[in-house]
């Protein structure tokens, strides 16, 4: 199936999700059985109502956390409901399979979805993701995903049209998943621990997938150490996209100038701070890169040199007052630590001379962290 | 004919930090007052240990200012802090 093509939900919804109850209600039956609380309520309206009033939702409708629906995900997912996925280290608070499995259900995912939340979840449990802070800052970004690997195809995720919009299931349910993890176990609500100022549109869901069959470049997971085969996820807390077009040149330094601008304007009006910053890379920009001999790497040099911004700058951005601060006017700052830093993703539909910057939310105090998909057999 | 659905909040018993008992009364008490690195911290904290100090009778308050506003904060801050009775951890933007 080609990324984007219609979602695979019959099988999905269906076979997998029979499949795995029928298993799973087994293996429950003789071991352990879901832990949380239960509530008995008239229909799944009523159940909607519910987890509104209790705060349990991000303000769209959910679709009820049942048991069958619950232990399917688990059961795909391969962990028993108390496997522990990750703990938040700042509070302390582990996230169990268990409560990422409800809200994954209640974030509308198919079973067959599961795995990557988990995944994704794990990544964001490392340190260097740093997830207290990212949740809590009034910069208030979002967790940013990216898929690589087989399994984007295999549950119909989106790589191309419209792809940091609406349109596939499976992107946007990830994404939202992740985002009532935060609610739901962690307390990432706006004014108790999430104290974002704006927060972005990307906090109700911010998940893609890479164009790999119609891109030449290595994908993304591949250049951060990933098999070859092996599905993955990286993940970062990101600002909101910014969208570049050029459209007048077919070469490629020009190209990758429109965006070395838009790194260097993030650093002038937002944060200057070195640190992961994916490009977003549709077809039409891409073809023109790729005509060119142009390989990820290559995109990577040249913005490393030329993202750069100095101190005197922010007097053009009304930023007048810190300019004699610390090294003075002609202090340099890069937006990259290394070329390496850039996540180069091709992924957008085919027509258009666009392209979208996704910077991080503080420099390199949130970093980019990938992980393989575990698909148990 | 009922749906049943589970509950996706955090449950208390997975826990693996133990929340410390309330303290009741301030009095006598040594209270840690946590600056996380903004610029409006210190000047809260300020106002907060006068209140601590002259309106509920703590008589010992320790001040340590984070490295970083935007990490967690170190072993050794933690360890410090763990000595008290209690902690306010204030977040001066």
């Amino acid at each position: 199936m080609e990324p984007g093509s219609p979602c695979c939900d019959e099988i999905c919804s269906c076979e997998m999700l029979t499949q795995a109850t029928e298993r799973w209600r087994l293996k429950v039956s003789a071991n352990e059985s879901l832990r949380s609380k239960a509530y008995d309520l008239p229909d799944a309206l009523a159940v909607n109502e519910f987890c509104w009033e209790n705060g349990w939702t991000d303000g769209l409708p959910i679709l009820p956390p049942t048991e069958e629906r619950v232990i399917a995900c688990l059961e795909v997912a391969g962990l028993a409901p108390g496997t522990v996925i990750g703990v938040e280290r700042v509070r302390q608070r582990p996230i169990t399979a268990e409560k990422a499995a409800i809200n994954a259900v209640l974030a509308g995912c198919l079973p067959a979805y599961m795995p990557v939340v988990v995944a994704a979840l794990r990544a964001m449990c490392e340190e260097e993701f740093n997830l207290h802070a990212t949740s809590a800052s009034t910069g208030g970004p979002a967790p940013f995903i990216v898929v690589n690997g087989p399994i984007r195809t295999l549950i119909g995720m989106n790589a191309t049209h419209n792809v940091l919009g609406n349109g596939s299931r499976a992107n946007a349910t990830i994404g939202r998943a992740i985002r009532l993890v935060l609610i739901n176990v962690l307390g990432v609500i706006p004014g108790e621990v999430d104290r974002s100022t704006l927060g972005h549109p990307g906090k109700l869901t911010f998940c893609i997938a890479e164009d790999e069959e119609d891109s030449p470049w290595t994908p993304l997971a591949r250049e951060r150490g990933i098999a070859e085969g092996q599905s993955s996820i990286t993940v970062m807390a990101a600002a909101a996209p910014r969208q570049v077009m050029n459209e007048w040149t077919h070469d490629p330094e020009e190209i990758a100038e429109t965006f070395a601008a838009e790194m260097r304007h993030n650093m002038l009006t937002y944060s200057v701070w070195a640190g992961n910053y994916f490009l977003i890379i549709p077809k039409q920009l891409r073809e023109i890169l790729v005509a060119a001999g142009w390989q990820k790497r290559d995109i990577q040099e040249y913005i490393f040199s030329s993202a750069r911004v100095l101190r005197g700058d922010w007097a053009k951005v009304g930023k007048a007052n810190i300019v004699d601060r610390s090294g003075g006017p002609t202090q340099e700052f890069n937006a990259l630590k290394e070329p390496g830093d850039l996540l180069v993703v091709a992924a957008g539909g085919p027509a258009g001379g666009f392209g979208a910057v996704i910077p991080p939310w503080l420099g390199s105090k949130g970093r980019a962290v990938t992980k393989a998909i575990d698909l148990p057999n | 004919m009922t749906i049943r659905v589970f509950d996706p909040t955090f449950d208390e018993t997975m826990a693996s930090a133990a929340s410390p008992t309330r303290l009741t009364a301030l009095a006598g008490c040594s209270v840690g007052l946590l600056d996380n690195g903004k610029l409006g911290a210190r000047e809260l904290l300020d106002y907060v240990e006068e209140v601590l100090r002259f309106e509920h009778g703590v008589v010992n308050v320790l001040r340590i200012k984070k490295p970083d506003a935007s990490r967690p904060a170190p072993a050794d801050v933690i360890a410090a802090l763990s000595r008290c009775d209690g902690v306010i951890s204030a977040v001066g933007d």
